[in-house]
């Protein structure tokens, strides 16, 4: 007999079996996914007021065929959406490091943190340098092409919020996350509005959509709330 | 019949298997599963470990005291409130450690399908 024998518990397939079962505890363990999706959707509500009755600031007008062409700038929703996000991943971080440690776990939400800080950043810098008139020029601008549009509905705040939640379903190694991040991604970047924004015009054009998006937002935040709630009771 | 002289001496060129290669600390059930639940964690509190592998405190002890020994985990004591609580956390030899003995199990599981298992005489 080998002074190496295995022992009796040391099966290598139970043994790696074992292993990922465990990892696949601690995985849900450290799962607070209720909570980016709940301040997330606060963040998004508290846009529309904004939106709709901040000052708008026109510049640079110049006539272009059939009208005329603005730098229109809204520093209220702007700096609303730099300030309330910044806050909103700060807010998610600590929230989720407490909830994770009294269940006895750290939490593994850095880089998901990390990654919406700098999309966020990222975004607002490049709408501040005015990146939109580099990437079409300003005629096509008037009329952009879909997928232009699809682009520009990405480097909006929601989409930033979508992209980062990417980041956190992989993260977590969460499949329901992954399918409701690229469901939220599809209602930005169609958008899908059912119809609700046609009516809508001026300032207040935003707000079907921020409706949608947010309320997309808390019924995830409720639904993964619920079966986290149903998993623990079992 | 065969004399055993000339029974042909081990290669000592040859890979050893992989069963001699696995480290009595790590391979243990129970410390296996406390790496890797520190390793998933990040950092895991003794109660949370206790709950997961279904030990007595003072059994989890002995183990702990094993791997800390060894240097694969660091134990860190404090409180919160009054209450006291003890996290674990896995040092970088531990994450080494852990990440050889999940590549010594694959190949030894590899093995054992690869080799061709002799029929009952």
């Amino acid at each position: 007999m080998t002074s190496h024998a295995v022992p009796a518990d040391g099966d290598p397939r139970r043994l790696l079996a074992e292993a990922r079962g465990l990892a696949r505890r601690v995985r849900l363990t450290q799962r607070v996914t209720w909570l980016p999706l709940l301040v997330l959707a606060v963040v998004t509500f508290g846009a529309i007021p904004v939106s709709g009755w901040g000052p708008t600031v026109t510049s640079g007008c110049r006539a272009v065929d059939g009208g005329q062409v603005c730098k229109v700038w809204e520093p209220a929703p702007q700096l609303y959406w730099l300030a309330a996000l910044l806050l909103a991943y700060v807010v998610i971080a600590r929230g989720y490091l407490r909830v994770a440690r009294a269940r006895g776990v750290d939490a593994r939400v850095r880089p998901y943190v990390l990654t919406g800080v700098a999309l966020t950043v990222v975004l607002f810098a490049a709408l501040a340098a005015g990146t939109g008139a580099w990437i079409v020029p300003d005629p096509q601008l008037l009329d952009p092409s879909t997928s232009v549009q699809v682009l520009f509905r990405l480097l909006t705040p929601t989409g930033g919020i979508g992209l980062a939640l990417l980041v956190l379903a992989w993260l977590e190694r969460h499949p329901a996350l992954l399918l409701f991040a690229l469901g939220y991604l599809t209602v930005v970047l169609v958008p899908v509005t059912f119809g609700w924004a046609v009516h809508w015009g001026g300032r207040w054009q935003f707000a079907p959509m921020l409706v949608i998006t947010g309320g997309l937002l808390l019924l995830g935040s409720t639904g993964f709330a619920l079966a986290q709630r149903l998993r623990r009771a079992r | 019949m065969t004399d055993p002289d000339d029974t042909p001496a081990p290669d000592e060129t040859a890979p050893a298997h992989p069963v001699t290669d696995l480290d009595d600390v790590v391979h243990q059930r129970v410390r296996l599963g406390i790496l890797t639940i520190a390793h998933e964690a990040r950092r895991v509190e003794f109660g949370f470990l206790r709950t997961q592998l279904e030990l007595t405190a003072g059994n989890l002890s002995k183990h702990l005291s094993v791997l800390e020994t060894a240097g694969l985990i660091g134990v860190e004591k404090g409180y919160e409130g009054r209450r006291g609580r003890t996290w674990i956390t896995l040092t970088p030899a531990g994450s080494a450690a852990l990440a050889a003995e999940v590549t010594r199990l694959k190949v030894l599981i590899a093995r054992v399908e690869n080799t061709d298992i002799p029929e009952d005489r």
